[in-house]
Parts: structure tokens; C-alpha cells; sequence
């Protein structure tokens, strides 16, 4: 298998096929003397932006502290909870549990469930 | 039968790139002012836009990927951001027309200026977006966009000669005036070949739920609904011909263009003009609208869909939402559609290698298309396709400053 | 240390001796369920074509100039290559010692 060309940047799924965005960052530990080791599948968040510019990812970090659903830490999915690596990477995890839909939720719950029409969690 | 009525894909499609506001004031501009001459650019936007549609169908119904979802996995993220924004920029302006053209088409009707139709329009626009599904939005405006045909019938009621209208099908340059010859072929290829019909139709071949069974009738959709469409523009290029070229009328400001219509139809040929408008740049906002919430959502991962509930996906919906609500604002600031068409169409031409290049790369993927690549007629237009959008992307800027 | 790998993407390389070798274009990794290990970092133009996967276009074309050189693609093991500084990756051996991917 390839990271960059069958992992990064790959649509992620979770238990019900609900989309949870795309692995925008792979965190790999470095030993002093082991095999480096992937250990986490990191959503969204400054992890891309750094890939523009570092400044860009540190922009970023700032923002997601200050509005929305201010998340500190970026949503990180440990690797042992991918299941299929394969069209798209199946994760054994419920996608608002991981907290990979928090923006999702807070600009339903924010924006588009005052406006008329717009449906609500409790109508799905 | 399900198949078959996919053809509705095809039509709406064609109507945003053929028959929407840029693409009709080019026509009518270039039939005005060059007669038949220009015919073999809407041939060759037609042939290339068939190729490109095919192939974006193909690539939906075989991978179950969309342009964007292939674009942001293989190229990454810096390449797709890159590709965001200038496709974002273009997108934003051509909206901006398109509204502005249904503003003009109600300005036409009703004597209301366009820039207080410009909010009310936007609003219909994000409601039917709000509220409607796919396959309404889809089979609405390829319905609505058969009004359209009128332009077909406004030509032949003017009776062409045939055998110049054929023979005008090879290129030829004028004898004089050769910039704005130019600046209007540019234009022409601008406003057929926009990449945001081909990231509609992957978008809608996944809406549609294709699958490989699909490869044929996807063929026969793009060739049909590009035809038809291409056949529709040469239709208000040889009316424009005929009706303004003799009485040497340009098509610089709207109402000008609904000209073509009324000398062929003395009695309903104002309504029709504005009727056809209506309905074609209506098609064409909601497609662009979609086409601009499709390319976000794929890029970044998120739900999509226009059969969802917005508060399912939320983020796309936020999307389409802001963006035509921006839309309506330079046109309630009284800024000119038609120049914005024109600024939008020399930009879209300028940013055409973004879009193709990529899609080579990706149609020759094994691993997304397996025995389903391109072969090497494929390959071979879309080679020229790239080589013709580095050369528009080069001279349009100049040729928009000199002769537009 | 915990690193985000993909920021050594097109990350220039240089060997022991301090001469370049060229930029990190893929990982080749392992999994085996339990976990998963780079097993080797590619590195070369050739790398970044076939992370493209775009091998059917460019194959013509390097047929046509009857050049060898586009498919130069170095394989280094991961004992072989020391991130030690993310930023600045460089080889534990000499360039000439490195094997080309299969």
C-alpha cells in the first residue's frame, strides 16, 4: 500500500457510510531505532492548511479556537479503527461521536435549522 | 426507460452551456457583426464539450467518483485549493450574469428595472435549491429550457441559405477586423466549454446513482444533449445573422439581442426571446450554483446531496446559500450583466488548463477507470483541448483589452 | 516523536555525504492488521508519475525520446533514511548505495 496515493487525502466513511471528510493528515510516530509507525488519521483542521503554508495552519488553529464549534485539537482517528482502505477508508467509528461532523452540526443547528424549510436532526 | 429519461441530464447540461446568457450575446454578437463566420467555433465547442461530458459520465458511472473527488485524492490538497479558487472566482461571476439575465429577461417583460428583480430572483433561485431535489431541478430546467427551441424556429423562419451555413462550418478569417474576430471566437469557446458543466453532470451521474450499465447511454446523453445544445446557439448565431447583420445592429446592451427574435416573429417573438431567456439562465444558475456547493463538498469531504435535507448536509447547503445570496448584490449595485458576461467568459477561457490538464491524468487512470480509460481518440481530443486552452488562456486577457 | 508525513512530501533528500539524492514522492507502507509500518520512502520524478498513476501517458512519450531516465525510482529503506530533523531528511548511506524500485 502507498500513503500518499491510496490513504491521503481519501474519503472517509464511518459505520453507517455517513461521509466524515477527507484524511487530510497522516501522524506516523518516529522511534529512535523502530519502524516508523502510522498511528493516526488526522480530519480537517489546520493539518491542511498547513500543507498551503505553515502560516496558513497556524491561521487556522486560531480560528477554530475563536468560533464554531471551537474545537482545540484537530479530529484525529487512530489507525487501528480503519477497517477497508479501498475506494474510500471505512472507519469503525460513528462520525458525530469522533466529533468529525462538530462543523457540520454546529452550522445546522446555528444557521440552517432557523431557516424555514430547513429540516432538523430530530426529523431524520 | 430509466436510461432514457436520463437524457434530461444531457439537456440541462447543454442549456447552461450553450444557451445562457454569455453564450447567447456571443452568438448574437458574432452573427451580428460576422454573419455566418463563426459558425465552426460553436462546432468545434460542441465537438470538444461532447468529448469532455463523455468522459466526466464515465468517469462518475465506472469509479462512483465524481471530477472533484479524483481531482482533491490524486492531486492533493494544495493542487485542488489552487483549482478552488479560480474556479470559485469564474463560477461566482458567471452566477452573477446568469442572474443578471433573468433579471433583464423580467426587465423585458414587465418594464421593472433589472437591479430590484436582481434580490427577488435570487431568492427563487435558493429556493428551489432549498427545497427541490435533483431530479426536479433537473427535469424542471431541461423542460422549461425547450422553450428555447424558438430560436430554431426564428432561424429558419428567416430563411438561410443553407449551402453558406454549411460552408461556414470551416474556419475562415475576415478580411478585416480581425481582433474583434478574435475576442468573439474566444468568447464563444469560453462560454461552451466551462469546466462547470462537467463538474455538474459527474455531480448529476452520481445523483442519478449510474453505474457501468450506464457507459452507453452516457454516450448517446452527452453527444444528444451537447448537440442539441450546439445546435441551438448556431440557431441564434444565423438569426442574429439575419436579422441584424443586414441592418447593421450590434448586440451591445440586452433588448438588443431580443432582435434576432422579433424580426422572424413580429407577434410572439418579444415573449419568446424573453421567455427563452428566462428559463435558459435560470437553468444555468442553478447548475453553476450547484456545480460551485458540489465542488466544496466533494473537495472537502462532506455530505452532499440535493435530495438531502439542507440540515443533512448542512455545509453544502451554507454553501449554495451564501453564493447566491453574493450573487444577487453587484447586480442590486447596478453593475452590467452583460460585462460581467464578458469579463467572465475571457476569465473561464484563462482558467480552462486548471481544469483540463487534470482531467487527462485522471482519465487514464487504471484505477479508477480499469478496462474504461481513454483510448487514444480520447486522449487525442483532449489533447487539443489542452493545447487550445493554453492558447485561449494566453490570448484572452489581450484579445478582451484590444478588440472587445 | 510524532510527525504529520505529509508534510515531508517534495521534501529534498540528501545521502551521508551530503549530496542530494532527490524529493520524497511516496511512502510504501505495510499493514498487517495489527499495525501499519513504513517499510520505504520513494524518492524521484518517477515516484511522483506513478502517484499520479500516470504511467499510460507518460510511457509514450519516454519510449519516443528512448530515455532511461524517467524511470529512475530510489526505494530507501526506512533504516536507511534519519528523520531526525523532519525538515532537512537525510540518507544513513551513500546515494550510490541506494536501489532502484522495482
Amino acid at each position: 500500500m502507498h500513503l500518499i496515493r491510496d490513504v491521503l487525502d481519501k474519503q472517509l466513511v464511518d459505520r453507517q457510510d455517513c461521509n466524515m471528510g477527507r484524511a487530510s493528515g497522516l501522524i506516523v510516530h518516529l522511534g529512535e531505532s523502530t519502524q516508523p509507525r502510522l498511528t493516526h488519521v488526522v480530519i480537517g483542521g489546520p493539518a491542511l492548511w498547513m500543507r498551503i503554508h505553515p502560516s496558513l495552519g497556524k491561521l487556522s488553529t486560531k480560528l477554530a479556537r475563536l468560533w464554531g464549534p471551537k474545537r482545540k485539537e484537530p479530529v484525529k482517528i487512530p489507525w487501528s479503527r480503519v477497517k477497508t482502505v479501498g475506494k474510500d477508508l471505512k472507519l469503525d467509528v460513528d462520525a458525530k461521536e469522533s466529533g468529525a461532523l462538530d462543523w457540520e452540526l454546529w452550522i445546522a443547528r446555528h444557521i440552517i435549522e432557523r431557516i424555514p424549510g430547513g429540516g432538523s436532526e430530530e426529523e431524520e | 426507460m430509466k436510461k432514457i429519461l436520463q437524457l434530461t441530464l444531457g439537456i440541462v447540461t447543454s442549456v447552461g452551456g450553450f444557451l445562457e446568457i454569455g453564450s447567447v450575446t456571443t452568438a448574437a454578437q458574432a452573427g451580428a457583426r460576422f454573419g455566418y463566420q463563426l459558425l465552426w467555433v460553436i462546432l468545434l465547442g460542441t465537438v470538444c464539450l461532447i468529448f469532455l461530458i463523455e468522459m466526466a459520465g464515465r468517469l462518475a458511472a465506472v469509479s462512483k467518483h465524481t471530477i472533484v473527488d479524483a481531482m482533491r485524492e490524486r492531486f492533493g490538497f494544495p493542487f485542488f485549493f489552487f483549482v478552488l479558487i479560480g474556479m470559485v472566482i469564474v463560477a461566482f461571476l458567471v452566477l452573477v450574469a446568469e442572474l443578471g439575465g433573468i433579471a433583464f429577461a423580467l426587465q423585458i417583460l414587465t418594464g421593472i428595472r433589472f437591479p430590484w428583480w436582481a434580490l427577488p430572483v435570487s431568492l427563487l433561485v435558493w429556493l428551489l435549491m432549498w427545497k427541490g431535489t435533483f431530479s426536479l431541478i433537473e427535469n424542471g430546467a431541461s423542460l422549461l429550457g425547450l422553450v428555447t427551441i424558438s430560436f430554431v424556429v426564428a432561424a429558419f423562419k428567416l430563411g438561410p441559405d443553407w449551402s453558406s451555413v454549411g460552408a461556414s462550418l470551416v474556419p475562415t478569417l475576415p478580411d478585416s477586423d480581425k481582433a474583434n474576430y478574435g475576442f468573439i471566437a474566444v468568447s464563444i469557446l469560453g462560454a461552451s466549454i466551462s469546466p462547470y458543466l462537467m463538474y455538474f453532470y459527474s455531480s448529476g451521474a452520481i445523483e442519478d446513482k449510474w453505474d457501468r450499465s450506464y457507459i452507453p447511454m452516457n454516450r448517446i446523453i452527452a453527444g444528444s444533449g451537447m448537440t442539441f445544445g450546439g445546435f441551438l446557439s448556431m440557431a441564434v448565431l444565423v438569426a442574429a445573422a439575419l436579422a441584424l447583420r443586414p441592418k447593421g445592429l450590434q448586440v451591445d446592451t440586452f433588448p438588443q439581442a431580443a432582435l434576432l427574435m422579433t424580426t422572424a416573429l413580429p407577434r410572439w417573438g418579444f415573449y419568446l426571446f424573453a421567455l427563452s431567456m428566462l428559463f435558459a439562465c435560470f437553468g444555468a444558475a442553478l447548475e453553476i450554483s450547484l456545480a460551485i456547493a458540489y465542488f466544496f463538498a466533494q473537495g472537502f469531504g462532506w455530505n452532499w446531496s440535493e435530495d438531502l435535507q439542507p440540515s443533512q448536509d448542512a455545509r453544502f447547503a451554507f454553501v449554495y446559500t451564501i453564493i447566491i445570496l453574493l450573487a444577487a448584490v453587484p447586480l442590486m449595485l447596478r453593475v452590467d450583466p452583460i460585462k460581467v458576461t464578458m469579463v467572465s467568459m475571457a476569465l473561464t477561457s484563462a482558467t480552462l488548463p486548471l481544469a483540463i490538464v487534470p482531467f487527462l491524468f485522471l482519465m487514464n487512470d487504471p484505477l479508477y477507470l480499469g478496462k474504461h480509460r481513454n483510448g487514444w481518440i480520447s486522449n487525442t481530443v483532449v489533447a487539443i483541448v489542452i493545447l487550445l486552452s493554453f492558447v485561449l488562456a494566453v490570448i484572452s486577457i489581450p484579445l478582451q483589452i484590444i478588440g472587445g | 516523536m510524532d510527525i504529520n508525513i505529509e508534510l515531508l512530501l517534495g521534501t529534498k533528500v540528501c545521502d551521508a555525504n551530503g549530496e542530494k539524492v532527490g524529493r520524497i514522492e511516496e511512502f510504501r507502507v505495510e499493514d498487517d492488521g495489527n499495525s501499519c509500518r513504513i517499510e520505504a520512502y520513494l524518492i524521484g520524478t518517477s515516484a511522483l508519475i506513478q502517484r499520479l498513476s500516470a504511467w499510460t501517458l507518460v510511457r509514450p512519450i519516454q519510449r519516443a525520446l528512448r530515455s532511461r531516465k524517467l524511470y529512475s525510482v530510489f526505494e530507501v529503506r526506512w533504516q536507511d533514511m534519519d528523520l531526525s530533523d523532519p525538515k532537512q531528511p537525510r540518507l544513513r548511506i551513500s546515494g550510490k548505495d541506494l536501489r532502484h524500485a522495482r
